[in-house]
């Protein structure tokens, strides 16, 4: 069995293979003990208790201390990734927008301030560009994922 | 006499208070925004009353409705937390006019502590050291940033902005060079304005390499005024606190003598009543300079508890009802260290974070303490403050204490929104933890270009074998997120909480 999950760099494969109640990768074992906790024997001789949960598209994982989120892709959908455009990391309120259409902006350089949480949080050019749109003004409410900004490079 | 206690908070500190209120055997009123209709804490109180309103200033900063709320349902008392109302020294005069004890401090107390400008000054009258600064007096804003720009030539770089009304690290500011006061001076007072409705601001020297030590006071209306000794808070991000424990591990019996007494005559010179704690700067020469004094119950507040063996919001209630405090002399037993728990992302500077509590299982075990407002089942929305829960462990010496804390973390497991554990576990190893040569700026120091996790060889493997074998074995079948719950006799899924809430 194949699945695909999204990583830093691109998409991560894992090929599963299952024997008896045991599946296998790369050399790693785990078995399915209740539906939130499977049994993991690493290739290395660490054993443990993993806890699992699936939110929306993502598993989440613990295991010894560690907690990773893995978002799947389902088969047959593409990474759509986010078009270069700078979106809210989370819900808040614009404080100031520090471009205009037009500029050119250096890797790094703040575009916006957003307030969440009651803090500020500042949106930061990923990559030398050139703004090609902003699409919303100081004292705009922005919701988690709302395209900020454009930014061709 | 205080019977019935209205409680002007939500959240963990909410829980706190209403669960010593019932252990007190006094009656206890919670109140709570729509959005709060679901937490924890209103389940805690013998009464709980819905405020009117959505935004935080209609509903838990809302003094007229809140006052209203306590007469009509009997209170005569109101214990109003930390945040919020608890430092409103108008609020305070609200309630006392009312005819209601406000537990905490009088007025003008907080008046004197809270705007942190006069609080220097009565601090320099009353022999306590302060930080070299200026205050700003300028209002307008043009005229603040001439002020500032003119006063910060005199106390030097580096050096920091702080808000007068400030606290919890907003409308502060570090300022390393001089081409970064102008931008830094109208961020601060910006933030200022925003959360305190005031944009004075006032410089002080960054004194780099020196502990965050803070002496916890209790004083009761027979005129006796002591402390509890001394936490440290030097590990912070943000200038926001995310490890403290009692006692600070360098501390010397002259140092916390001295500084205890500082302390005492802190809270003399404003004729403090209740809990408090006043908050100094220790350099490494031993020097200490009087940072503010916080007029309310603190968030650390359970590491002085475990080693005092004083419960402080029982003292608070205690005292507020015109009662000697019960503690005697007291004798600082083991170590307690104290982590918060925040839905935030530390491999992205800290940037908060929201989702559902899908799983959220603490650890158990001799010497822990969990004190938190949440559940497993429960949503973090960015209503609020992002702090989840504190972790706190006790235990004989400081090493066993550290290996306590790190176990309890190990076992720690909060999924469906990323979390800090990770972090607040990898503090547990930085040599300077562990030998307690902790100081204000160490995170930054240690993680110059931001932190990221170290994860061991195979865990990533382990961790996608794991998602990929639930995901072929169908585990995500009884626990999806639909609208449409389907029909399963397996657990009980977390988010049929959600649904409820979120239809």
């Amino acid at each position: 069995m194949q699945h695909q999950f999204k990583g830093h760099d691109g998409l991560i494969e894992v090929l599963l293979e299952k024997q008896g109640d045991h599946w296998l990768f790369n050399g790693h074992t785990a078995r399915v003990k209740d539906s939130r906790t499977l049994s993991l024997d690493l290739s290395d001789g660490t054993t443990g208790q993993a806890t699992v949960v699936k939110v929306k598209d993502a598993w989440w994982v613990h295991f010894q201390g560690h907690t990773f989120c893995l978002e799947r892709i389902e088969p047959g959908t593409s990474d759509g990734g986010d078009e270069g455009g700078l979106t809210a990391p989370m819900p808040g309120k614009v404080l100031e927008v520090l471009v205009q259409t037009g500029d050119i902006v250096v890797a790094g350089q703040a575009l916006m301030i957003l307030e969440a949480m009651k803090m500020e949080h500042r949106i930061v050019a990923a990559t030398d560009g050139t703004i090609s749109a902003v699409h919303f003004a100081a004292g705009d409410q922005v919701q988690q994922g709302s395209a900020l900004l454009e930014l061709v490079e | 006499m205080v019977s019935k206690v209205l409680v002007a908070n939500r959240g963990e500190i909410a829980c706190r208070i209403l669960r010593a209120c019932s252990e007190a055997g006094l009656e206890s009123v919670a109140i709570y925004a729509s959005n709060d209709a679901d937490s924890m804490f209103v389940e805690l109180a013998t009464e709980a009353i819905m405020l009117e309103g959505d935004s935080i200033s209609e509903t838990y900063l809302n003094q007229q409705q809140i006052l209203e709320i306590a007469s009509s349902s009997g209170c005569d008392a109101i214990h109003p937390g930390f945040g919020f109302l608890s430092e409103r020294a108008d609020f305070a005069r609200a309630v006392g006019d009312s005819g209601i004890q406000w537990v905490g401090p009088s007025p003008e107390a907080i008046e004197k502590m809270g705007d942190k400008m006069t609080a220097r000054i009565t601090m320099r009258h009353a022999g306590v050291p302060v930080i070299p600064g200026e205050e700003i007096e300028q209002e307008d804003e043009g005229e603040a940033l001439r002020a500032i720009e003119q006063a910060s030539s005199r106390v030097g770089y580096p050096l920091l902005l702080k808000a007068s009304s400030g606290g919890g690290g907003k409308g502060m500011r570090a300022v390393q060079r001089p081409d970064e006061l102008l931008d830094a001076a109208k961020s601060a007072r910006r933030e200022a304005v925003a959360a305190f409705g005031d944009g004075r601001v006032y410089l002080e020297r960054l004194l780099t390499g020196s502990k965050h030590v803070e002496i916890q006071i209790l004083a009761d209306r027979t005129g006796r005024t002591i402390h509890l000794g001394e936490r440290e808070c030097s590990v912070q991000r943000r200038h926001q606190k995310v490890f403290e424990e009692a006692p600070c591990a360098t501390m010397t019996e002259e140092i916390r003598s001295a500084m205890g007494q500082a302390a005492v005559a802190a809270a003399q010179a404003v004729n403090y009543e209740g809990a408090g704690t006043v908050e100094f700067l220790l350099a490494p020469s031993g020097e200490f300079f009087f940072l503010e004094m916080n007029t309310r119950i603190q968030v650390e507040h359970p590491v002085t508890e475990l080693v005092t063996g004083v419960d402080i919001v029982r003292e608070q209630l205690r005292i507020a009802a015109g009662q000697p405090m019960s503690c005697g002399e007291l004798h600082l037993r083991g170590h307690a260290i104290e982590v918060r728990l925040y839905a935030e992302d530390a491999s992205n500077n800290f940037l908060p974070a929201i989702g559902p509590l899908a799983v959220f299982r603490p650890p158990e075990g001799p010497g822990i303490r969990l004190d938190t407002g949440v559940r497993q089942g429960d949503e973090v929305t960015p209503n609020y403050d992002p702090m989840l829960a504190k972790l706190i462990v006790w235990a004989p010496s400081r090493e066993e204490a550290l290996q306590r804390m790190r176990r309890s973390l190990d076992d720690f497991v909060v999924l469906g929104t990323t979390t800090n554990l990770r972090f607040l576990r990898e503090l547990c190893d930085v040599p300077d933890v562990i030998t307690g040569d902790t100081d204000t700026t160490m995170i930054d120091r240690l993680w110059p270009n931001g932190w990221s996790p170290a994860v061991p060889p195979n865990f990533t493997d382990g961790a996608l074998l794991v998602a990929a074998a639930a995901e072929s074995a169908g585990l995500n079948m009884s626990l999806s997120v639909s609208n449409q719950m389907v029909g399963d006799s397996g657990p009980v899924s977390p988010f049929l909480t959600l649904n409820r809430r979120y239809p």
